[in-house]
């Protein structure tokens, strides 16, 4: 991957908290342009974290990182001109309409595109008319969907909007969130510990655990190259309990049967919880 | 244009109840100041022979056998009502800090408190920026608000002290014209500083009233500071029915004795030092004892500083200067916070 395809980056990026929480354990990681990134792990592995580096909400305490180049903490503006951000459990302001939240977007961005995102909205059937603490929570993240689209930012970033969705309207965000990417050619990084919706609309899978990158790879490459055998394996990426609480191992290659998403997920975290710098 | 009138429009969705309550007490303030103003001045009209030289209470013009019996009860009236309308100078004080605390607190910390600080701060490309659109029009409105009352009780004083040339009079200083609303810029702006810094809303207007109380205190000693620099030093007498005009319209800012030796302490000084001065004779004299009266000896005579009406409107202005240059540090230090903190 050359240095113009990448969008996000960072580099031995730590992040430690007050009272010594660590949220991220130098991680370097390079986003490529294009496409969707899943970011997937479980709470606290320090996905809002990342994202909230990129933003610039959060100052690195080690390392670096950059949007399309640009350090957020020494030119937040340029870099913000870059990014559409999605806040995790998105909050609207109570005072203010759909529309009003538009015309806010308009005022704060210049260039932001209120057509676009209206139109976005009007084909979900949320009206610009109604109070947004008033909307459904997936009405809410939609409207901040749009505000994020309405940016035409190139990079979107997604905090973990799913969350508190139910299966339905998670279908419909990812659904706006697919046709926008590919559309515009923009790059979204959607944080979520939800594998499955992020296995039908992400190119890319990153996951997180314990402050570290455990895998980075394309979904197709993820899902051809593991498989799962039955028991514990000493060539095993690691060894977690199946369905039916009988252990299974996550293996490099063809296994017994090919591995899901989630099994790829779920055995990349159950490693990181086993590896020495993550005890420590 | 059609940017700042969405602005405008936006700021007050935003901050909509806070607003109406600031409206709906300044335009209560400000209904009541013209209503006492207009009944003053008609009472005054009324009964022009009983009312004529009354106003501010004490200051009236001395009356050595006394109002006639058939004023007593016009008079005992129009006292009551003037104290009344006094009370809503006092009100015309507080109202800048009143501002501060509830349109100033919440700008931020709403933001931050409620979640949508994240949002606005991820479109908006500059902080420093958004707080400075979102800060505009709250803190115009405001201070427009203020105006209207500020001009109010301008007119009420003028109702209530007729004969007196009010801008070269500190009587009613701090609580009419135009100190009223630059205060209200730095009561405002610190309100600002404190909720971006607690993040909180209920936490952060607490602690704003705390905080505005608490530097216009210490504005007011430095402020007094540099008044007692520049004061004149007078002499009074206690014992003569007659104060001087200088006592009445000036701006008093220390009392104590002017020593034989021409320097001036104040009481708690002079008392620091060993002097006494606990008996007040002819000619502003100033004794120690019964003994010193009858053998003259005096320690000095009681005087106090002032600072003459003439010099109100130059106060008003450095005053006014101070508070909004307080304002402004409040809101660079409010900027600083807001560019620098975490949106949660």
């Amino acid at each position: 991957m050359s240095d113009t395809d990448v969008v996000l980056s960072a580099r031995e990026l730590a992040k430690l908290y007050r009272r010594g929480v660590r949220a991220l354990a130098g991680i370097d990681l390079d986003i490529p342009a294009g496409g969707i990134t899943a970011l997937v792990g479980p709470n606290a592995a320090g996905k809002s974290t990342l994202l909230k580096t990129w933003v610039g909400f959060e100052r690195p305490s080690r390392g670096s990182v950059r949007v399309a180049g640009i350090d957020p903490w020494k030119d937040r503006s340029a870099a913000l001109a870059h990014l559409g951000y999605v806040p995790q459990s998105p909050v609207l302001y109570d005072g203010l309409t759909v529309e009003d939240h538009l015309d806010l977007a308009r005022q704060l961005r210049p260039g932001f595109d209120r057509d676009y995102a209206r139109a976005r909205l009007a084909q979900l059937d949320i009206p610009a008319d109604r109070g947004g603490r008033d909307l459904s929570g997936g009405q809410q993240a939609q409207v901040a969907l749009a505000l994020a689209l309405g940016t035409r930012a190139p990079i979107l970033l997604l905090d973990e909007p799913l969350a508190s969705l139910d299966p339905l309207a998670r279908r419909e965000f990812l659904q706006v969130l697919t046709d926008a990417v590919r559309g515009d050619g923009a790059t979204a990084l959607l944080s979520s510990h939800i594998v499955t919706d992020v296995e039908q609309a992400c190119d890319r899978l990153v996951v997180l655990g314990v402050g570290r990158v455990l895998l980075h790879d394309s979904v197709a490459t993820a899902l051809a190259d593991h498989g799962i055998v039955t028991g514990r394996s000493d060539s095993a990426v690691s060894t977690f309990p199946g369905p039916d609480g009988a252990p299974i191992s996550l293996v490099r290659g063809p296994g017994e049967r090919p591995a899901t998403l989630d099994e790829v997920v779920l055995g990349y975290l159950a490693s990181g919880r086993l590896t020495p710098a993550a005890a420590a | 244009m059609t940017g700042a009138l969405t602005w405008a429009r936006l700021s007050y969705r935003q901050q909509m109840w806070e607003l109406l309550l600031v409206v709906l007490g300044v335009a209560g303030v400000t209904a009541g100041m013209l209503w006492f103003a207009n009944t003053l001045t008609a009472m005054r009209a009324v009964n022009p022979e009983c009312l004529a030289g009354i106003g501010g209470g004490f200051l009236g013009v001395p009356m050595e056998e006394g109002p006639a019996a058939a004023c007593q009860a016009i008079i005992g009236q129009y006292y009551e009502t003037e104290s009344l309308a006094s009370q809503l100078l006092n009100v015309a004080w507080a109202a800048p800090f009143g501002m501060g605390v509830i349109l100033g607190a919440p700008l931020v910390a709403r933001e931050i408190d409620g979640g949508t600080a994240p949002l606005a701060w991820s479109l908006s490309r500059s902080r420093m920026g958004w707080l400075l659109r979102r800060i505009a029009y709250v803190a115009l409105f405001g201070l427009a608000l203020l105006a209207v009352m500020a001009v109010a009780s301008e007119l009420l004083a003028a109702a209530i002290l007729p004969d007196r040339t009010l801008d070269e009079d500190f009587t009613w200083f701090g609580r009419r014209g135009l100190l009223v609303a630059a205060r209200g810029v730095g009561a405002i702006m610190l309100g600002v500083l404190v909720g971006a810094i607690i993040g909180r809303v209920l936490p952060a207007v607490l602690a704003s009233a705390f905080v505005i109380a608490l530097v216009f205190i210490g504005l007011s000693l430095a402020q007094d500071q540099l008044n007692q620099s520049q004061a004149t030093l007078l002499r009074r007498d206690l014992e003569s029915a007659q104060r001087p005009d200088v006592e009445v319209t000036g701006l008093a800012v220390a009392y104590g004795i002017e020593t034989i030796d021409g320097e001036f302490v104040s009481y708690n000084e002079a008392f620091d030092r060993g002097l006494e001065p606990n008996y007040s004779g002819v000619g502003g004299k100033v004794y120690e004892s019964e003994a010193d009266i009858a053998a003259g000896r005096f320690i000095g005579h009681d005087a106090f500083l002032v600072i003459p009406g003439e010099r109100y409107p130059e106060l008003v202005l450095r005053d006014s200067v101070f508070a909004v240059f307080l304002g402004l540090t409040a809101l660079a230090a409010a900027g600083v916070v807001v560019v620098r903190r975490r949106p949660a």
